[in-house]
């Protein structure tokens, strides 16, 4: 649905020659008793000619074909590298992605195994200590050989209850010398 | 791949953990090895106690009251304790001590080995000299400090007990 032209859009369209005829001739007859109108006409047809006449002046300081001529060889000219200042190389930086997803799940992966590693080496019993063997009291009779006599093993507590060895052999057979 | 990877990651760090423990218990047992040998190498004190004691009453010697166990049986007997001599010397592994006890025989002490865990393996004998042995053969080990007895001998009525006490200035924690 086409909105309905105010006053000053259709003064414009007319201005311009954009109206349709039906339209134009109804402008032209409300233009008639409207002097504001006609005035407001005036300004825009002395705009139109200052600018057609600016125009034409600049248009008559430019010499077109040498403009044109120069752009093409411009266009044609040969390509020179423009050498560019060693500029420090920014940092790089590696975008989160299932590559990097993949790398730290190896380093955790490596982490929790040495961990895990690192408990079980710490929790391996090792080979006892010469201060992890507990303190032994006492005496103890390892092997004895009576030879031609008897004897007898005892066992006598000591004064921190300690058990020492006693070794009592029968003294019949060596005579005294 | 990643997987094998991580396996890699993972065989590495054991092995490198199993060699880590196998160097420390290893470098443990040298250690104790050459504790063991340095200990065995060294000269350790010792003390012979030769004691007469008799049945009829008497005196205990006053140097004896520490030693409570010659106040239990097999000794409990004895009513009188006499002090004959008290000789000290120092054992050293593999080499024999003699000490001559009153009734003409002696005991002959040898360190065969000081233990790891810090105790002493000795070995005793009791002989007369071109004679045959009273007492061919005893292996003891004992503690620092903590004695052990060979009785039985008769000797002026009495009988001798000896007491033989390894590094007695050093008493066991």
């Amino acid at each position: 649905m086409e909105s309905p032209k105010t006053e000053d859009q259709k003064l414009q369209m007319f201005f311009d020659g954009e109206l349709a005829p039906q339209e134009e001739a109804a402008v032209r007859r409300s233009l008639e008793g409207s002097p504001e109108g006609m005035a407001r006409l005036r300004e825009w047809e002395q705009l139109r000619e200052a600018m057609k006449s600016v125009s034409e002046d600049w248009a008559g300081e430019i010499n077109s074909d040498a403009l044109f001529a120069r752009i093409e060889a411009e266009i044609s000219a040969p390509v020179v590298p423009i050498e560019q200042p060693e500029r420090e190389q920014p940092a790089l930086r590696v975008v989160p992605g299932k590559r990097e997803r993949r790398v730290w799940g190896g380093v955790a992966t490596g982490f929790a195994a040495a961990a895990a590693i690192f408990l079980a080496v710490m929790a391996w019993p090792g080979e006892p200590t010469v201060d992890s063997v507990p303190v032994v009291r006492g005496s103890e009779v390892l092997e004895v050989d009576f030879g031609s006599n008897t004897g007898t093993i005892f066992e006598v507590e000591g004064g921190a209850g300690e058990s020492l060895a006693v070794v009592w052999i029968d003294d019949e057979e060596v005579g005294l010398p | 791949m990643s997987l094998i990877r991580h396996l890699l990651v993972i065989t590495v760090l054991l092995s490198c953990a199993v060699v880590f423990r196998a160097s420390g218990a290893s470098a443990q047992s040298s250690s104790l090895v050459k504790s063991d040998r340095a200990a065995s190498t060294s000269k350790v004190p010792a003390e012979v106690l030769v004691v007469l004691a008799k049945e009829e009453a008497g005196e205990v010697d006053p140097q004896l009251k520490k030693l409570t166990a010659l106040r239990r049986p097999p000794f409990n007997a004895f009513r009188s304790m006499k002090i004959l001599s008290r000789p000290k010397l120092t054992l050293t592994p593999g080499k024999d001590a003699l000490v001559s006890l009153p009734n003409g025989r002696r005991v002959k002490l040898t360190l065969l080995r000081v233990m790891p865990n810090g105790r002493y393996k000795v070995r005793a004998a009791i002989n007369r000299p071109d004679k045959s042995d009273y007492l061919p053969l005893l292996q003891v080990v004992a503690s620092a400090g903590d004695p052990f007895f060979v009785a039985g001998q008769s000797y002026q009525g009495g009988t001798l007990v000896v007491g033989v006490i390894v590094d007695p200035k050093k008493t066991a924690q």
